[in-house]
């Protein structure tokens, strides 16, 4: 097993999916974690697993490595079925990388030998795994914390040689658990692009489990939203974010504003949209428009700004350093404003707005 | 999987039927033999006037240092866990030093400290009354069962009752004893009733300090008794009231366990926050100050008075340079006991390694189903009292092992199971799952995981555990003194047999010996903090 190359996909003889879950069902007879789920990860694709506590996700990403079996459908990796109600592939003989939630690293062994662990059981001599582990730790900058002990790491540290153990196997698909959840926040954003990068340098595919928005907009090809272990919604950052197909996707993707709203002629994608007997003029309308629901608008901060034809009071101000994130209180309900910069209005005061799109929900989907 | 599971199957049936040859064929033989001429006759047998006594006796005195060690090792646990700063360390290690000396032993050092005649007696002429007799069984067996329950509540109090929720009392507006009385107290619950458990059970057991101490006041208990019974009698009247009383044992360790067992189920607490921090004002000090007087009295001067005795010329002489000798070694280092040291030393350190590997089995093996007898078995072999187990393996293997060392090493096997269980299990339970994961998903097979990850990372539980059988079995009295035969005596027998000739010098230096023997290889463990693992020994002696 080598590791991969960028686009070494095209090279593939079947040039399939990398992984592949076909009415996947998990957990035991009679709790029953994930439910019938299909699924399939492109090579070189990241699929984010966007799900809260308990939505199935670690799950999920066990049974794809092997750690537990299937009870029913069947898991493909390149090709080759290694999951399905009687086969089970042991992990040690799929081609997976893990990194853990809890990094998992080993207590009596060195980084630089917990990084040389899977070139040892490929066959390499300790020599020359640990020379490949040692240029693998360097590339992931920890190079002089080879000898040191897990205990002698931070947790960023820690996760690194995880991620390096990972690496090392040269797998075909990587598997996340949350690798930076038990991170602060800081050290979060610099691993998650150190993840970026080293898993595009591979070229494998990858299923990233999170409960992170951000993190799962800004890593994946594609997220997909996990509910109680069903399927809710799959599909590009954009479209997630733009396109929710409920209020519990709207909400698990980002923040979120509801209004009553009533809806005229849409034409063009645009329309004039009521909001307490305010109009506002040629807002961008996506979501469900058939005539005769009373639908409700789902507005994320970023599709309104202060000014405009429509009013409201400011209830509170949250200044986050890049933007700020203002409440503004309207006969409709409370809408949410993320405007660039530092605050523009006080608390309190009645301010303008206007609304640049929406996506309408029906009502009985909350 | 297939080949994992038959692997599986394969070592429990092995376990099942080690445990069936040592502790099930054993325990069933000595309830048919105690059953033999029916019910009324084991009632009667029991119902003489000194099988009712000593029945009766063992059960108070069990109660009695149950409730002494407990609160013994309660208050000592506050004061380490929760008051003490600095001296934390020393103060652990100054709890556990007891588990170093055999009882008996101790009871040896008691007598030449605080009895008739004793170093306290010759210096200021006061003597501790009633220490041959039940007061003195009671307090030096509570000293000796006091590290155990104190290794049980400490845990307790560094896993369950997490600093946080005492903190969170305080805030509430909770002062110290109001936050012990409402918050950590009923926290310790399951600990304080597991702790009282283990301690009755040790009471129970004891054998050595009533032989000790209880023979010269006539005061006898259940282990003394079957003893008495069994190594000085020939009747069929005494081996007849021997298995009577064995099975009064059984019933009552397998009743008391039981109970406790369902009492407690399996709650647990996980650890969050702060580590308990030291400082605990006026009160605490008052606290640490008394824990470490109570260490020095009740361990530390009974054994430098037997080491005294045992470097000093004659009884009565004081102490000094000028009368110190090493002619006490000489005499006790005799042939007979040199083969004694040799025999325990072996005894001790085989039952330890087949230990392990009976439990490395149990652990290997299925966990449900018969993997559960398993550890059922296991159990009851280490409750089951030793001066029973002692006859039940007689029964069942006297006929080809009698007097040999084989029997006393099916005895130890029996006994020490569980320890070496117990302590395998718990870092093997410890070890995150993950870590076995990580390593199949580096491409290990289940093989190469125990090799590269699983064993190194338990290799200091593993060494724990086998030193903590061989302490064990070197202090081994109760059950090795009803086995032994000619040429087949252990270290701890030949100490009791010279201390009932009456030579207290060569008692002592033998004591001293035996205790060396445990002591030197098992100081260093204590002080690298390993004291956990020397821990559970206590119910063995």
């Amino acid at each position: 097993m080598r590791i991969g190359r960028p686009g070494s996909q095209d090279r593939r003889p079947n040039g399939g999916p990398a992984i592949v879950c076909r009415a996947v069902r998990l957990g035991y007879e009679r709790n029953v974690v994930v439910h019938d789920l299909d699924l399939s990860v492109k090579p070189g694709e990241l699929v984010a697993l966007l799900g809260p506590s308990g939505s199935g996700k670690t799950t999920l990403l066990s049974a794809v490595a092997g750690f537990v079996p299937v009870l029913a459908g069947e898991i493909e990796i390149d090709g080759r079925v290694v999951s399905d109600a009687r086969r089970h592939v042991p992990p040690e003989a799929r081609s997976v990388g893990f990194v853990f939630q809890s990094h998992a690293l080993w207590p009596h062994l060195s980084a630089l030998d917990t990084v040389a662990y899977p070139l040892r059981r490929q066959g390499h001599s300790r020599d020359d795994a640990r020379a490949r582990a040692a240029v693998i730790l360097d590339r992931l900058g920890i190079g002089r914390l080879a000898a040191r002990r897990p205990s002698e790491l931070s947790g960023g540290e820690q996760q690194r040689v995880g991620l390096g153990r990972a690496l090392a196997r040269g797998a075909r698909v990587l598997l996340f658990d949350e690798p930076t959840a038990n991170l602060d926040a800081a050290l979060r954003t610099t691993l998650q692009e150190e993840i970026a990068e080293q898993r595009q340098r591979t070229g494998a595919a990858a299923l990233y489990a999170t409960h992170d928005t951000a993190e799962a907009l800004a890593l994946a090809d594609r997220v997909a939203l996990l509910r109680d272990g069903r399927l809710v919604q799959i599909g590009s950052p954009t479209e997630v974010y733009d396109r929710p197909v409920d209020l519990w996707a709207a909400r698990l993707t980002g923040p979120a504003s509801l209004l009553e709203v009533s809806v005229g002629d849409v034409g063009d994608g645009r329309a004039a949209v009521a909001i307490a007997g305010q109009i506002a003029p040629g807002v961008a309308i996506e979501g469900s428009t058939e005539a005769g629901s009373s639908p409700q608008a789902l507005i994320r901060p970023d599709w309104a700004r202060l000014g405009g034809e429509l009013t409201g009071r400011v209830e509170s101000i949250a200044y986050r350093g890049t933007h700020t994130d203002y409440r503004v209180s309207t006969a409709a309900g409370i809408v949410g404003i993320r405007e660039g910069g530092a605050p523009r209005v006080e608390p309190g005061a009645t301010t303008g707005w206007c609304l640049e799109r929406a996506w309408l929900v029906r009502a009985e989907r909350a | 999987m297939a080949e994992v599971r038959g692997a599986r199957v394969a070592a429990t049936t092995l376990a099942l039927a080690a445990a069936a040859a040592v502790i099930g064929l054993p325990v069933l033989r000595l309830a048919a033999t105690a059953m033999e001429h029916g019910p009324t006759a084991l009632v009667g047998a029991l119902g003489g006037p000194l099988a009712a006594r000593a029945v009766a006796n063992s059960l108070w005195t069990a109660a009695a240092i149950a409730a002494l060690a407990v609160a013994a090792g309660t208050a000592a646990a506050l004061v380490t866990e929760r008051v003490a700063g600095g001296g934390r360390r020393w103060l652990r290690a100054g709890m556990l030093v007891p588990l170093l000396i055999p009882p008996f032993v101790l009871a040896l050092g008691w007598t030449r400290a605080f009895g008739p005649r004793g170093y306290l007696d010759q210096a200021v002429g006061v003597e501790l009354p009633g220490l041959y007799g039940p007061l003195g069984i009671v307090l030096v067996v509570a000293v000796a069962a006091a590290p155990v329950a104190y290794l049980i509540v400490a845990a307790a109090l560094a896993s369950r009752v997490e600093p946080d929720l005492e903190r969170a009392a305080r805030m509430s507006g909770a002062g110290r004893l109001t936050v012990l009385r409402t918050v950590t107290l009923p926290l310790l619950r399951p600990a304080l009733l597991g702790a009282t458990v283990v301690a009755f059970i040790f009471g129970l057991n004891a054998f050595g300090v009533p032989a000790v101490l209880g023979a010269p006041a006539a005061f006898g208990t259940i282990t003394t008794r079957l003893y008495q019974d069994l190594a000085f009698s020939a009747s069929d009247a005494a081996f007849e009231r021997a298995t009577a009383l064995a099975t009064s044992l059984v019933v009552v360790a397998v009743v008391v366990v039981g109970a406790a067992d369902a009492l407690l189920g399996g709650r647990r607490a996980a650890r969050t926050g702060l580590p308990a921090g030291g400082g605990g004002g006026q009160a605490g000090r008052l606290g640490v100050a008394i824990l470490a007087v109570a260490i020095v009295v009740v361990t530390a001067l009974p054994a430098l008075a037997l080491l005294a005795t045992a470097v000093t010329r004659a009884v009565g002489l004081p102490p000094v340079p000028a009368n110190w000798t090493l002619d006490n070694f000489g005499e006790a280092l005799d042939v007979r006991t040199v083969g004694a040291i040799g025999r325990s030393l072996l005894l001790s350190s085989a039952a330890a390694t087949i230990v392990l590997g009976l439990a490395a089995l149990v652990l290997a093996g299925v966990r449900r189903g018969p993997g559960r007898l398993a550890g059922t078995a296991v159990t009851l072999g280490f409750a089951v009292p030793g001066s029973a187990l002692a006859i039940a393996v007689l029964l069942a293997w006297g006929g080809v092992l009698r007097d040999t060392l084989a029997i006393i090493l099916v005895a130890y096997v029996a006994k020490f199971w569980a320890l070496g269980h117990r302590q395998l299990a718990g870092s093997v339970d410890a070890l995150p799952a993950d870590l076995v994961r990580a390593a199949r998903a580096s491409g290990a097979r289940p093989l190469v995981v125990l090799r590269t990850i699983t064993l190194p990372i338990l290799r200091p539980s593993i060494l724990a555990a086998w030193f903590l059988v061989v302490i064990s079995g070197l202090h081994e009295l109760t059950m090795s003194s009803l086995l032994y035969g000619p040429g087949t005596s252990t270290l701890a027998v030949a100490v009791i047999n010279v201390q009932q000739l009456g030579d207290p010098t060569v008692t002592a230096s033998l004591a001293v010996l035996l205790t060396a023997l445990v002591a030197l290889p098992a100081l260093p463990l204590l002080w690298l903090g390993r004291a956990r693992a020397i821990g559970s020994a206590g119910a063995a002696g």
